[in-house]
């Protein structure tokens, strides 16, 4: 049985949340990894797989062609905006941002940027499309203060998704995790995402459990992911068991084998 | 208290945010008893059957009668609002915005990509979109002269979407907020709601006021502090403070249109 749990948007329901999240801590071991290995390697591949909560909520469906825009920059730019404005609290969210866009701007001119980066595009960039891209993150480092303003634990944002690849199945493997709050000697996870959830939002969250806790050197897993939906006024949460942990590497498993058929079709 | 002005206001932020020292307590209590009565109303409207199509309640639904057709929801219409937004958008980003026609557009086309609308405005006779250049630049002059400073300490939030699932799913409550200031985790009510629209404020456009108020109030479980709508037409602003009776109207406003819609179908 799986713990998927569904709650409105409140002003303390996070804090609730975080609360009652399990304390015990739970561990992968490397029997745990030899086996999610294990199962990668009997799917076939033609090509290095990348997959995430996303590839697994859409079965195995793969993306389309990515483009940049200002939607898909505000994320990166609104997450790493936050973490200035905890830093230098003077700093309003859209100073953080033109600071953080600046930033993007002088690595690419000192040729640190790869071609197709976020550093790349922006410098492609007019000032009026450069403009959206401070307002949609903006609107997203906010969002995300304001959810993360009323949490009473310490909680930091994540300075990267988690990423683990799994050995010898040429397959790497993106949770992706917006804040993360330490409650003792365990931690909780939250993401923040668009739109309202579908009836796969469930699969996904538990993909990004099952991702951090592989990608986490010691194996210890976060004890509860919340995924938050504020358009939606929506709060979801999957407990860290290890029938959810086991939920999430098999919904990975079928993603694989899925995205296997879709480039097999295409391929033929 | 209600503040109606015909003329245009010496600035929509100055009545936005209003006197600081005079805003109530948050209200963090309403939202679950406004559930409650539009659940029970969804009921007595469609049934308990669960319905094959959910129908959706978006702002429009709310400004016009159902069976009447508005000029301003034609595709050109539907563009030149979709612009002034951007323009909305790009001023509360700070951007200077000196061609507003060209500037909105380009927005525009890197948030969406190419769409049925972007192919219309693509397809457009020379004089049209002359006209549409010079009507989007009239629109945009009345936005920049009445919206005033905006301080990026309010934390501006620009096309903020809401979706509600009501009534087992039945009933889908859609809004767009053109602009918001203002946070939700403060002990003060602080929440200024803004609609930007390029038609004259009419008869529905207290209901879109309503509405706003009641989307916002059950997607975050706060009510906000005031509700408000400008018209780039005419420089109108209405803008009322949100109580309760306001919020109770909202949802008798709500049950009224899928009380029509039911009727239609």
């Amino acid at each position: 049985m799986t713990t998927l749990s569904h709650q409105r948007l409140s002003k303390h329901v996070l804090n609730r949340l975080i609360d009652d999240a399990p304390s015990d801590a739970l561990f992968l071991t490397d029997d745990h990894r030899r086996s999610l290995s294990a199962r990668f390697r009997a799917v076939a591949s033609v090509e290095h797989r990348r997959l995430d909560a996303w590839m697994v909520e859409r079965a195995g469906q793969p993306y389309e062609t990515f483009r940049w825009s200002p939607a898909t920059a505000r994320r990166a730019i609104g997450n790493a905006a936050l973490r200035r404005t905890l830093n230098d609290p003077a700093l309003t969210n859209f100073d953080a941002v033109d600071i953080e866009i600046t930033d993007q701007l002088l690595r690419y001119a000192a040729g640190y940027a790869r071609g197709g980066s976020l550093a790349s595009w922006l410098s492609s960039c007019s000032p009026t499309v450069i403009g959206m891209v401070s307002v949609e993150a903006a609107n997203w480092a906010t969002q995300l203060g304001e959810a993360a303003e009323a949490i009473h634990h310490p909680w930091i944002v994540a300075t990267s998704d988690a990423y683990y690849d799994v050995a010898r199945a040429r397959t790497t493997l993106r949770g992706r995790r917006d804040l993360v709050v330490t409650k003792g000697l365990t931690r909780t996870l939250l993401r923040m995402r668009a739109g309202a959830p579908g009836k796969s939002a469930g699969p996904g969250l538990r993909a990004d459990l099952t991702i951090d806790a592989f990608a986490d050197s010691s194996g210890l897993v976060a004890s509860r992911v919340i995924g938050l939906w504020p358009e939606a006024g929506v709060v979801l949460s999957v407990d860290a068991t290890m029938d959810d942990l086991r939920a999430g590497a098999r919904d990975l498993v079928r993603a694989a084998v899925a995205l296997g058929r879709h480039q097999l079709t295409r391929a033929a | 208290m209600t503040s109606v002005l015909d003329a245009s206001p010496l600035s929509v932020m100055d009545v936005l945010r209003g006197v600081r020292d005079t805003r109530p307590v948050a209200n963090t209590t309403s939202a679950a008893g406004l559930r409650a009565q539009l659940e029970d109303g969804i009921f007595d409207v469609l049934g308990p059957k669960l319905l094959d199509t959910p129908l959706t309640i978006r702002t429009s639904s709310l400004r016009v009668n159902v069976a009447t057709i508005n000029l301003s929801n034609s595709s050109l219409g539907q563009v030149r609002g979709i612009l002034i937004t951007q323009v909305l958008r790009l001023l509360s980003g700070g951007v200077p915005v000196e061609h507003a026609f060209d500037e909105s557009l380009m927005a525009w086309r890197c948030d969406v990509g190419d769409n049925e609308l972007t192919t219309y405005v693509d397809q457009l006779a020379p004089d049209e979109l002359a006209r549409l250049s010079t009507d989007v630049s009239a629109h945009s002059v009345t936005l920049k002269r009445s919206l005033g400073t905006l301080s990026s300490r309010w934390q501006p939030r620009t096309s903020l979407r809401a979706y509600q699932r009501l009534g087992g799913g039945n009933v889908i409550l859609r809004d767009v907020i053109d602009l918001m200031v203002g946070t939700t985790a403060s002990h003060e009510a602080s929440v200024a709601l803004l609609d930007v629209t390029t038609s004259p404020l009419g008869e529905g456009a207290e209901r879109v006021l309503r509405y706003h108020a009641l989307v916002q109030t059950l997607r975050t479980s706060t009510v906000p502090l005031r509700s408000s709508m400008f018209s780039t037409a005419t420089g109108e602003l209405w803008s009322c403070d949100v109580d309760n009776e306001l919020l109770a109207r909202g949802v008798d406003d709500v049950l009224g249109v899928l009380r029509a819609m039911k009727e239609m179908a």
